[in-house]
């Protein structure tokens, strides 16, 4: 048992636990943030995917006691942090995921969403093989990464002006409905 | 349209919400990370739990002590399962269960449990098990058993006899995962009287009648809660052993359990799609009929008896005759998964069909048309044809030979599905005086988007925006629903929220009429205000009209409504791949999928939905497949870094297609015909593109490879 001190999310906290406890662990069992997900405990999946000092890591295969003195953002960080930096309404990729319908189920979400803000704080403006090799270890079972990618794309267009690239299936919406609004948030078209 | 007259859907060109692209409304919740999961369920003393899992594919349990277990530091109890057998049957069977104050100790205490297995003969694959001299699986039944035979198998030989050209070939799907991102399990909360219990489950209702049943009590005690689950796909509409085995421990302990499932626990016991081997003798006319098929059809669904409809599949052919049966082996029953059956079937006749085309030297696309009798099938092939570049694609009668570069080809499948509803749901709105307005179903959202729809069939009755009504679902006090399966969702509840809605909206009409001067039947309901249709200067605001109902909000119930649904769907795809014939190693490029569901509700849902189904295909034809050493029963796969799932740089581009000429103004479910004809499509890509002909997926580079040798 140690006393951890760490900075997550902006805020210094200091946590009891095992010495050889993971990050994710004192993330799910000490610190009460769900929100990164315990897929497979063993690196492959990537659900539970943080930012340490701005780089995504997988957080089961991350020693806690190795944290100390690093910046440990999770996705209940994002808007905090987008908020903190000055912007309005939510963290701009968060927000490209819920307009784009970038999930289903929204088990991966989280992890996902860590990779593509780590990639576009790193490169604002990546190609989409880039993009595609950024998410590449974090598995999507329900998706098929599409409006994911799409969701990414936005994301870019809308920090740097342009505008997004028509997804592959626009051309197919014969006659293209009005996206309704939910509470503001308008589907991307 | 009257207030009088039953729920109809309106006109397509009339929708505001519906058939329009709604983001989903629990999207918020997902993307910040505050929506929970089971997964992530934390009470005060809950303890956390871990099975015990035979590690032999069949083994005599000679000696099964849990009490060095509970003397491990931070155990609670050890037990053994209430039905454990003293024999086991699959790899993995569950056998003992342990608590502990962290999952940690909880896994300290299966190592410290003393067993000992004495290991019977066992089979995990079906060459196995069909030996003769093979260990009995059931005791009912031998391990190899033809269940059905149909058609006449005499007139089909004479038919092949007549064939201009007939193949003979052998077509084998392996066993593949559902892969839910979040694990089987639950989390009960039980004091001996009433339970709580967040099960991840595609089943609300049904998990509530088999909680009760685990702990005795009647099911009016249980509370079943489901805001979130991470996949389902066809594996968890029960609460299984890992189910049980948590209500065992909160009836010892009287505290809450949280047991869900290790990602290897999962592989081994969270089940499967049957694997299955198809040999199909088929002929073909010149004139590109398929004059005849005799099929034997065999499904390794493990102890279950698999899934498979049969062949012909959806193509018709002349004659055909088909037997049918199952072969057992000592692996993990199959379960549902996203329309069970038909992929394999798919990938036996879609396979057959190609290669009648070429030995006959007909376009294979034209020689499906000649034997699909649906003309929606004709529209829809016509369709990916096109968006997939077929017409100008080189190899349409021929397929094309290896290279030593890279060779492209193109191919195709068609699916179908029923995806109609039942009476089961009942719905409630609620119009509360401030304006606020409910809708709650207890069904579930499997990230399908049925919450969604929930709220915004309500949305468009009373001409409000998406985010004024509260879709509610995931919780048994909401109301009896079906379970999540078969693509049955839809058409069960969406004509039940449809009925509630309705009657809310003429149950207000006729409180509202005095006051707009005019029949309850002229009162319209239209973008966030309520007026008269006789006098357009009577009307309110939502909340000037929702306050007149004082203290007394309006509360209506839904049904399930048949002619509001109906069934029947079908779908095309088309894939284009290139094969590095000096490799074997296949890129796709592209993969399009047309399909019909009646009347859209969410069109940004529907293509999600395509695009999963797509994947999923992907997947299989690619790279899924569950391995068990068959020498030494041992499970050499059940992880996310050894079972291969496709990730984001295996995506070619996507291109989901809603079929808007289908102008049935019914709903019907959808999800499952989308994953049917993937993997199908792709084997004959690869075949188009440089002639070889995989016969058994995965489509690895390893078997292409060998058949570009084979060939040169």
């Amino acid at each position: 048992m140690r006393v951890l001190e760490l900075e997550v999310n902006g805020d210094q906290v200091e946590v009891g636990a095992p010495d050889h406890w993971t990050l994710l662990e004192v993330l799910r069992y000490r610190l009460g943030l769900y929100g990164s997900k315990q897929g497979c405990d063993k690196g492959d999946c990537g659900a539970c995917t943080v930012l340490l000092d701005g780089e995504p890591v997988i957080a089961c295969l991350t020693l806690a006691a190795l944290c100390e003195g690093r910046r440990i953002t999770t996705i209940e960080g994002l808007a905090p942090a987008h908020v903190r930096a000055g912007g309005r309404g939510p963290d701009p990729v968060q927000d490209a995921f819920d307009r784009c319908g970038a999930l289903q189920c929204g088990f991966c979400q989280p992890g996902m969403m860590l990779s593509a803000w780590a990639l576009l704080a790193d490169n604002p403006t990546p190609t989409r093989g880039e993009i595609n090799a950024a998410l590449s270890g974090n598995l999507c079972r329900c998706t098929g990464y599409t409006q994911i990618v799409e969701a990414v794309e936005l994301a870019i267009a809308e920090a740097t002006g342009a505008t997004p690239a028509r997804p592959h299936w626009a051309k197919h919406e014969s006659t293209p409905p009005k996206p309704a609004s939910v509470d503001g948030r308008e589907a991307s078209r | 349209m009257s207030v009088q007259s039953g729920p109809q859907w309106k006109a397509r060109s009339e929708m505001k919400v519906l058939n329009t692209d709604v983001p989903r409304v629990d999207g918020p919740a997902k993307v910040s990370g505050r929506a929970k999961y089971a997964h992530d369920i934390r009470l005060p003393g809950m303890l956390h739990a871990r099975l015990l899992l035979c590690p032999h594919p069949a083994a005599d349990v000679e000696l099964l002590n849990v009490e060095p277990a509970k003397r491990i530091a931070g155990v609670v109890t050890a037990a053994e399962l209430a039905d454990r057998p003293d024999r086991t049957i699959f790899l993995g069977q569950p056998l003992a269960v342990v608590a502990a104050e962290t999952p940690e100790a909880a896994e300290d205490g299966l190592r410290a449990i003393e067993v000992r297995y004495r290991e019977g003969g066992w089979a995990v694959t079906p060459e196995q098990a069909a030996a003769e001299d093979a260990p009995r699986i059931s005791r009912r039944q031998p391990n190899a058993l033809t269940e059905r035979e149909t058609g006449n198998q005499g007139r089909t030989e004479r038919a092949l006899e007549g064939a201009d050209a007939t193949i003979d070939e052998t077509y084998v799907v392996p066993v593949q995962h559902h892969c839910c991102l979040e694990t089987h399990g639950m989390v009960v909360d039980f004091d001996g009287e009433r339970a709580r219990v967040w099960p991840s489950t595609q089943a609300v209702t049904g998990s509530r009648g088999e909680v009760a049943q685990a702990l005795g009590i009647p099911a009016d005690r249980v509370e079943i809660v489901c805001d979130y689950m991470g996949g389902g796909f066809g594996s968890k509409f029960s609460i299984g052993p890992e189910g049980l085995a948590a209500c065992q421990l909160a009836t010892e302990l009287r505290r809450p359990i949280h047991l869900m499932l290790t990602r290897t626990d999962e592989f081994l016991m969270g089940g499967n799609r049957s694997g299955g081997r198809q040999r199909m003798r088929a002929g073909a006319s010149l004139d590109g009929k398929l004059v005849a098929l005799d099929a034997e059809v065999w499904r390794h669904g493990g102890i279950g008896r698999g899934s498979n409809p049969g062949q012909p599949y959806i193509y018709k052919a002349e004659t055909d005759s088909m037997r049918i049966g199952s072969v057992r082996t000592n692996t993990d029953a199959n379960r549902a998964m996203r329309a069970p059956g038909h992929p394999q079937a798919s990938f036996a006749i879609e396979s057959a069909m190609d290669e009648l085309a070429y030995a006959i030297g007909m376009d294979p696309l034209d020689f499906r048309m000649r034997n699909l009798e649906d003309p929606v099938y004709h529209r829809q092939l016509n369709r990916v044809a096109d968006e997939i570049g077929w017409y100008d694609h080189p190899n349409r009668e021929t397929p094309g030979i290896p290279t030593g570069g890279t060779n492209v080809g193109i191919g195709f499948g068609v699916s179908t599905w029923g995806g109609g509803g039942r009476r089961v749901c009942v719905v409630t709105v609620r119009i509360d005086p401030d304006g606020s307005v409910t809708s709650s179903a207890g069904s579930q959202d499997l990230g399908t988007g049925v919450r969604t729809y929930v709220g915004s069939i309500v949305a468009e009755e009373l001409g409000l925006a998406v985010s004024q009504v509260t879709g509610r679902v995931g919780h048994s006090e909401y109301g009896p629903a079906n379970a999540s399966g078969g693509s049955t969702t839809t058409a069960s509840l969406a004509p039940a929220v449809k009925d509630a809605a309705h009657n809310a909206r003429v149950a207000f009409s006729e409180r509202l009429a005095e006051w707009l001067e005019c029949g309850p039947g002229d009162v319209v309901f239209a973008n966030g205000e309520v007026r008269s249709g006789t006098n357009e200067r009577m009307k309110l605001t939502w909340s000037e009209a929702c306050s007149i109902l004082g203290s007394d909000p309006i509360v209506a119930t839904g049904e399930w409504q048949s002619h509001l649904q109906t069934s029947g769907i079908h779908g095309a795809q088309a894939v284009k791949v290139e094969v590095d014939t000096e490799t074997g190693g296949l890129r796709l490029v592209k993969m399009v999928c047309i399909q019909d569901c009646g009347l859209p509700l969410n069109r940004m849902a529907l293509r999600s939905q395509i695009n999963g189904g797509m994947i999923e295909a992907i997947g299989y034809g690619l790279f899924e497949e569950r391995i068990i050493d068959p020498w030494l029963g041992v499970a050499l796969n059940a992880n996310f870094d050894d079972y291969k799932l496709p990730g984001s740089t295996e995506m070619p581009e996507l291109v989901a297609i809603i079929d808007d000429d289908d102008e049935r103004q019914q709903v019907i479910g959808m999800a499952e015909a989308t994953i049917i004809p993937g993997q199908s499509a792709i084997a004959n890509a690869v075949a188009n593109a440089c002639g070889v002909r995989i016969r058994s997926l995965p489509l690895t580079a390893d078997k292409v490879l060998m058949g570009i040798q084979e060939k040169a």
